[in-house]
């Protein structure tokens, strides 16, 4: 625990934490962001609540927490059910027109956001205790959750935005809720160099980015033993969905088995990862959902962590194979991706499919100039995201932001 | 609460949080019923017969119901007139059921007075409430005589329960919207509609004269709530007329609570030319802000105004912009010789319909060809209004999107053609360089 410095008042006044999902089983990144900032600052002496929803699938949003508050290492954790009493029908039509590039009216892009979850109870409860938290951080910046609860007491609003270059982000209806808020966090430059292109930012804003816990040691070999993995592998972890560019991982894998490589695919994580992967039998081992450390070794383990996603604000998990020492061959269509990768060094940008299928075949053919690359790696985390400056970086937004109680 | 509710957003869903906010605090328990799904526990379409069916099922664990009601609420999803005569009904049902107040924000008097069996049973129906309440003593007169024999109509204070949503000071709210800290600001705030009338406001500016003249800023924030063709025509008109009025500037797009209530602290006096309403949302904010107001006198804005300015026509109004900003005016008294080509030059000008030395537009054809629209599927003829509805639910999947493009390529093709004539303005310069200043309004 970090002492406490004098320059902060006490760390006096509730704050509040707001992700639309939080336990165990849960994935995500700006989930995972979440967490450690509310039980970061928990452990530095701050009365912490997490409001969330008893969510713990994004597909389903399937009530399988108990609703009520709980307490879990010293943050009161409160959950509130979703609601899904609408077809869906309208956000799917509507949000296939938005990928499709057409522009929503406003009517439209609230029939949008309204007709998925809604969590109506955690919505009162701020109304009706607003007052009695010093601020409320809510995001990512599309769900329900943040939307509408993110409005009712802007003055005590900071938004974790979690933003990317998406068609969504573009939405008039996000605009009051970022432009209007007390504070902006950012988890990377990139991330608010986009926000700046969207919208007129508040005042207050901040780019701390997230804290990487790297182990003290990978335990290659017992993973490698208790999963049967020998010889080398790529790995992904994360879920295993289109939006996250699993399709494009399989079937660029799959062309390079066919070329005569004998990498093999790891992955763990949520979603189905028989997934577009016909034929890749023997190839692709599914670790499922996997701890901390068996995530740790199998980063440590692999020849290369490959980050196919182009909708990412943050993505710890490249950060977390630069810890293990780990080249990374990324999307660049990720600008924080392709930010961190130009900043560190430490892997190879793709741009589409076909280049995929060269820097996994690169891989297989000269493991040695990958291994090359990964030296500066977990430099490159500890220097930037070791979680006692980020926590610090934090404390300092809430100090010069919001008055104490 | 039967309410539209947050986060959708319109006055009477702000005007419903900030009640319901302030009757939790007190202690009581609310439950919000809304029209559409939003953050209200429940959602309930009750502008029809089925819905007020099932209205009529949930209501009889409430002890009070209170309906914050439009037209749209009570009458939105009805086919015909008889169905409409029987929400009326049902809500008599309703309100034997449980105590029942009629919050009035606006009301269509046709759905109470069309026929004589509508307006008896819109009378029980209002006279079987606890309560009917409205925000004006014009509202309340208005009511009773077209309900008559409905019992006491009562006035509630618009923005009782009407609570800040930023904590800024002037200084601060001007910073945070990049106003400069030493103008005189007007503003016009709301959502852009004809009946607003923000285009008055921007007229009366326009003639506003006087050695502190320059720094004064008119400043027109929001925009419409619902993309239609007529309402996008306005505010086309409208942006045309600010973007050739010096000193007149424009915040479009979505404005937030937080934000909306900045504009009101940073501004010097609001000025709400409306052409029709019943009461208003934003004089309640700016009041609560002690911010002068201008207003017009119709609906219950008079009342509401209180102490501010009530003015009757565009003279009264440019009078009192210039009393409250120190300032002359130069409207042109009657029976002052006008040049008629010049006004008629002028009016095209603000219309944007002709460029700054007085040439027609290219474009100005273009603007002339109305927007494609669906007719209605409606008809006074017994059964055709039905039969042009299945035709319409038949081929409107397939119409629609060809009137959408149609509309676009027009937009697209006026705003291009605009743009290319833009730039040769912009090249239309005397010998110094300077450009050549778009001829004064007449009496100027």
């Amino acid at each position: 625990m970090r002492s406490s410095p004098s320059t902060y008042s006490g760390r006096r006044g509730t704050l509040a934490f707001v992700p639309p999902r939080y336990g165990p089983g849960v994935v995500g990144g700006a989930e995972v962001v979440f967490a450690e900032f509310a039980h970061g600052l928990a452990d530095r002496g701050w009365d912490v609540e997490i409001l969330t929803t008893c969510a713990r699938d994004h597909y389903t949003w399937a009530n399988e927490f108990p609703a009520g508050a709980t307490a879990v290492d010293g943050v009161t954790v409160r959950r509130f059910p979703t609601v899904i009493d609408t077809d869906g029908r309208q956000r799917d039509v509507l949000g296939n027109r938005l990928l499709a590039g057409e522009r929503l009216t406003l009517e439209e892009q609230q029939r949008w956001v309204n007709d998925s979850l809604r969590v109506p109870d955690l919505w009162f409860h701020v109304l009706d205790h607003t007052a009695d938290y010093r601020a409320l951080f809510l995001g990512p910046y599309m769900f329900w959750t943040t939307y509408a609860v993110g409005q009712v007491d802007p003055d005590r609003t900071i938004i974790i935005p979690c933003l990317h270059r998406e068609p969504a982000a573009s939405l008039d209806i996000y605009k009051p809720l970022i432009e209007g808020a007390l504070g902006i966090v950012f988890l990377s430059d990139p991330e608010q160099a986009l926000a700046d292109e969207l919208f007129r930012l508040p005042g207050n804003t901040t780019v701390i980015g997230s804290g990487i816990d790297l182990p003290d040691r990978y335990d290659v070999e017992t993973f490698r033993r208790a999963h049967g993995i020998d010889g080398r592998f790529v790995y992904y972890a994360g879920r295993r969905e289109w939006a996250k560019g699993w399709l494009d991982l399989v079937e660029a894998f799959r062309i390079v088995r066919e070329r005569g490589s004998d990498l093999r695919l790891v992955t763990s994580g949520a979603g189905d990862p028989t997934l577009g992967a016909d034929g890749l039998d023997g190839a692709l081992i599914d670790l499922g959902f996997v701890d901390d450390a068996t995530r740790d070794a199998a980063m440590a383990a692999a020849d290369a962590y490959v980050q196919p996603s182009a909708l990412e604000s943050f993505s710890r998990t490249i950060l977390e194979a630069w810890g293990a020492g780990t080249p990374v061959i990324a999307n660049a269509e990720s600008e924080v991706v392709s930010w961190h990768v130009e900043r560190s060094g430490a892997g190879v940008l793709y741009r589409g499919g076909a280049e995929l299928v060269e820097a996994l075949t690169m891989l297989d053919q000269h493991p040695q100039a990958y291994e090359a690359l990964a030296t500066q790696a977990r430099d490159y985390v500890v220097r930037h995201y070791e979680p006692s400056t980020v926590l610090d970086a934090l404390e300092d937004a809430i100090e010069s932001w919001t008055a104490t109680p | 609460m039967i309410t539209p509710f947050a986060p959708y957003r319109d006055g009477i869903a702000n005007y419903a949080v900030q009640e319901v906010a302030d009757m939790r605090r007190a202690g009581e328990d609310v439950t919000v019923l809304s029209p559409l799904p939003s953050a209200a526990h429940e959602h309930l379409v009750v502008g029809s017969a089925t819905g007020m069916l099932r209205l009529l099922r949930r209501v009889g664990g409430f002890d009070r119901v209170i309906v914050q009601v439009f037209p749209e609420l009570l009458f939105g999803a009805c086919r015909h007139r008889i169905e409409r005569l029987a929400v009326w009904g049902l809500w008599r049902a309703v309100a034997a059921r449980t105590e029942v107040e009629f919050r009035i924000h606006e009301i269509d008097y046709a759905t109470i007075t069309c026929d004589a069996s509508t307006r008896r049973t819109a009378v029980a129906a209002l006279r079987a409430m606890g309560r009917r309440t409205v925000h004006t003593e014009a509202e309340r007169r208005a009511l009773e005589e077209a309900a008559p024999g409905a019992g006491p109509i009562e006035l509630v204070d618009h923005g009782a329960r009407f609570t800040p949503r930023t904590s800024l000071d002037r200084e601060r709210a001007r910073a945070s919207l990049g106003l400069d800290e030493s103008a005189f600001v007007f503003l016009s705030i709301g959502f852009v509609q004809r009946h607003k009338g923000f285009d008055r406001a921007v007229a009366a500016f326009s003639r506003l004269v006087g050695d502190h003249r320059d720094g004064i800023e008119l400043h027109v924030v929001g925009d419409i709530r619902v993309d239609h063709p007529d309402l996008s025509r306005y505010r086309d008109e409208l942006d045309r007329l600010i973007a050739s009025t010096p000193g007149c500037h424009r915040r479009s797009g979505y404005v937030g609570d937080a934000e909306f209530d900045r504009w009101i602290v940073a501004a010097d006096c609001v000025v709400l030319p409306y052409r029709n309403i019943w009461s208003s949302g934003v004089v309640e904010r700016a009041h609560l802000f002690d911010r002068p107001v201008i207003v017009t006198d119709v609906g219950g804005l008079a009342e509401q105004a209180g102490a501010t300015h009530v003015v009757s026509d565009d003279a009264e109004l440019l009078r009192a912009m210039a009393e409250v900003a120190g300032v002359e005016s130069s409207a042109p008294s009657i029976g002052v010789d006008v040049d008629r080509a010049g006004l008629e030059r002028s009016i095209r000008r603000r219309a944007g319909t002709v460029q700054a030395d007085g040439r027609d537009r290219v474009s100005d054809h273009l603007r002339r060809v109305p927007a494609a629209t669906l007719a209605p599927p409606i008809s006074g003829r017994p059964g055709v209004s039905y039969i042009k509805r299945l035709i319409h639910r038949v081929t409107s999947w397939q119409l629609q999107p060809i009137a959408d493009v149609v509309n676009d390529l027009r937009s697209a093709t006026t705003e291009a053609i605009e743009q290319l004539s833009g730039g040769e303005r912009d090249g239309d310069t005397i010998g110094n360089g300077s450009s050549v200043e778009p001829p004064d309004p007449p009496g100027a």
